[in-house]
């Protein structure tokens, strides 16, 4: 008796987790919210470079890396880690578990552009299209936003 | 030990509970009682309409008047780009979200009728080549203004209001950020009103020197108001626009607190307890000039300051006043008229008052700017992005 009254609760219960859980398993793939290109006093002049920033969400059942991309105002992209404030290449990409979330943020990962080709200012738009290694590309128009945030120190040649 | 029925409900209590706490898991409260508590919060205004938000809203708490100018030789195309970023802003803040590349994003969540609200000076019309409005464009001298440049004209408007100071406070920074791209801050004003929960709605403000303040205003929503305040008529983005008179009156508490409640009544025309005018009972009575008492004197004084500023139907506009304090230095209001047409229905009420309106002992005016706000901006649309199409 006690046994049907275990599994009665479990049916209800789970019927609320499934409920409460439905939106997150509507995406397949790789989802990017909230993506930015920054500009500052790096990014106002051709030959300059920036950062590319953005929540990305893998909601398939392998993992994801970002690799790089591709776009029409930069000849060099690469992604980049944030260690000790130094910037530098994080070779092998950005691996994205299944079912995490990865930032990327001013001062911690992000996708570099380098060499740009003109000046990309504070309400500039950008076309960028991000690659992945397990994941379709995605193109993606960024707005670009004036940022301070993260205090890191870039490699000036 | 348990029956059935009793463990079926307990289990649907409990079923009940866990689907509370995953629907408030995003306020990130965990009780009925909390999220009663927290209801000043999460109250949101669309940004979205015929008008910009926060004109014609009951009062809000707080709110902060930021002007800006813009360098000479800015482009339209600039200012396209920064109106693109701003409105992007808006809508992401007033549904209390983070702004993009927001460095302070953990404030968001707790909006508390946060409303943006946007305007610029006939300088800035003149500057990228716009038509200006008729009727809209700089006042003439007052002599009883002491104006201050760090309280006076500039090119861009961002008014920020909302019923909590840290709202108002978080969205101000992310605003100036992304316009500081731009434009330069030139100055920051901030008033108040009563906190949430303690007047009723649709009451009238009491003003420091303690007069009910804003009974005449039009109500929103009526034909009166939307005659008197909405432009109707001029440039595709002005149209559903306003006009914005903002001005900061500075009170001298001191000497007025020296006046007797009869003096006081008798300079503003009107009772302090309830706001009615002199002669009458009720707030919303309408005062009788005419009226004599048994010496045969003017119940309403020759002087008093609603004799002075009753102005023909026609030339009337909309307050929406908030109260400030520089504590210990300076007190007073940040007066507000919302009209149409700035030259037909605020200056001739202001050149009255200005010769010889009475209350003009205790007040100065130590600040002043003239706003056009467009139109509002539906979903989609960019705020005035036709001015700089």
């Amino acid at each position: 008796m006690l046994k049907k009254f275990v599994a009665a609760m479990a049916i209800v219960f789970g019927l609320v987790s499934l409920t409460g859980c439905a939106p997150a398993t509507t995406h397949e793939g790789v989802v990017i919210e909230d993506a930015w290109v920054r500009s500052s006093e790096y990014s106002d002049h051709a030959g300059g470079m920036t950062g590319i920033f953005g929540k990305f969400t893998n909601h398939g059942d392998q993992p994801v890396t970002i690799i790089g991309g591709e776009t029409d105002i930069a000849k060099m992209v690469q992604t980049h880690e944030v260690v000790n404030g130094m910037m530098q290449e994080k070779k092998g990409g950005i691996v994205i578990k299944p079912g995490e979330t990865v930032t990327l943020q001013p001062g911690g990962l992000h996708i570099m552009i380098m060499d740009i080709a003109k000046p990309i200012v504070a309400g500039d738009k950008i076309t960028f299209t991000v690659k992945f290694k397990g994941a379709e590309s995605q193109t993606l128009t960024l707005t670009a936003k004036d940022s301070a945030g993260g205090d890191e120190t870039y490699n000036k040649k | 030990m348990i029956s059935r029925r009793g463990f079926l409900t307990a289990s649907t209590a409990a079923a009940t509970a866990v689907v509370g706490a995953v629907g408030a898991s995003k306020l990130q409260f965990d009780s009925d009682q909390q999220i009663a508590q927290t209801a000043v919060g999460q109250k949101t205004v669309s940004p979205h309409g015929i008008h910009q938000a926060g004109i014609d809203l009951e009062l809000q708490s707080h709110s902060r008047f930021m002007a800006f100018d813009i360098p000479n030789g800015i482009l339209k195309s600039d200012l396209a780009k920064w109106a693109e970023l701003i409105t992007d802003d808006i809508v992401r803040l007033t549904a209390g979200k983070p702004v993009l590349a927001d460095p302070s994003a953990e404030f968001a969540g707790a909006p508390a009728r946060l409303t943006i609200t946007v305007g610029f000076s006939a300088n800035l019309l003149r500057k990228i080549g716009a038509e200006i409005p008729a009727g809209f464009g700089e006042l003439p001298r007052f002599k009883i203004d002491r104006l201050k440049p760090e309280f006076s004209d500039g090119d861009i408007l961002i008014q920020v209001s909302s019923d909590d100071p840290i709202a108002l406070f978080y969205a101000s920074r992310a605003l100036t950020r992304d316009t500081e791209s731009f434009a330069k801050l030139r100055w920051a004003q901030q008033g108040f009103s009563n906190a949430a929960g303690v007047t009723p709605t649709g009451h009238t403000q009491r003003n420091l020197m303690g007069q009910i303040d804003g009974t005449d205003n039009p109500r929103p929503g009526t034909e009166v108001f939307d005659r008197q305040v909405w432009i109707s008529e001029g440039p595709a983005w002005a149209v559903g626009g306003t006009c914005l008179v903002l001005r900061r009156i500075q009170m001298n508490l001191d000497t007025w607190d020296r006046l007797s409640t009869d003096a006081k009544e008798g300079v503003i025309g009107r009772k302090l307890s309830n706001g009615a005018p002199l002669g009458k009972v009720n707030e919303t009575d309408l005062p009788d000039f005419e009226a004599k008492d048994e010496n045969g004197i003017k119940v309403i004084p020759p002087f008093a300051h609603i004799r002075k500023a009753s102005g023909k139907p026609k030339q009337q506009f909309f307050r929406r006043p908030f109260n400030y304090e520089v504590p210990g230095q300076e007190a007073g209001l940040l007066w507000t008229a919302y009209c149409a047409n700035v030259e037909n229905q605020y200056v001739p009420i202001q050149k009255a008052l200005d010769e010889g309106d009475l209350l003009n002992l205790w007040t100065t005016p130590v600040g002043s700017s003239v706003w056009i706000l467009p139109r509002g901006f539906q979903k989609g649309e960019v705020l005035a992005g036709d001015l700089f199409a």
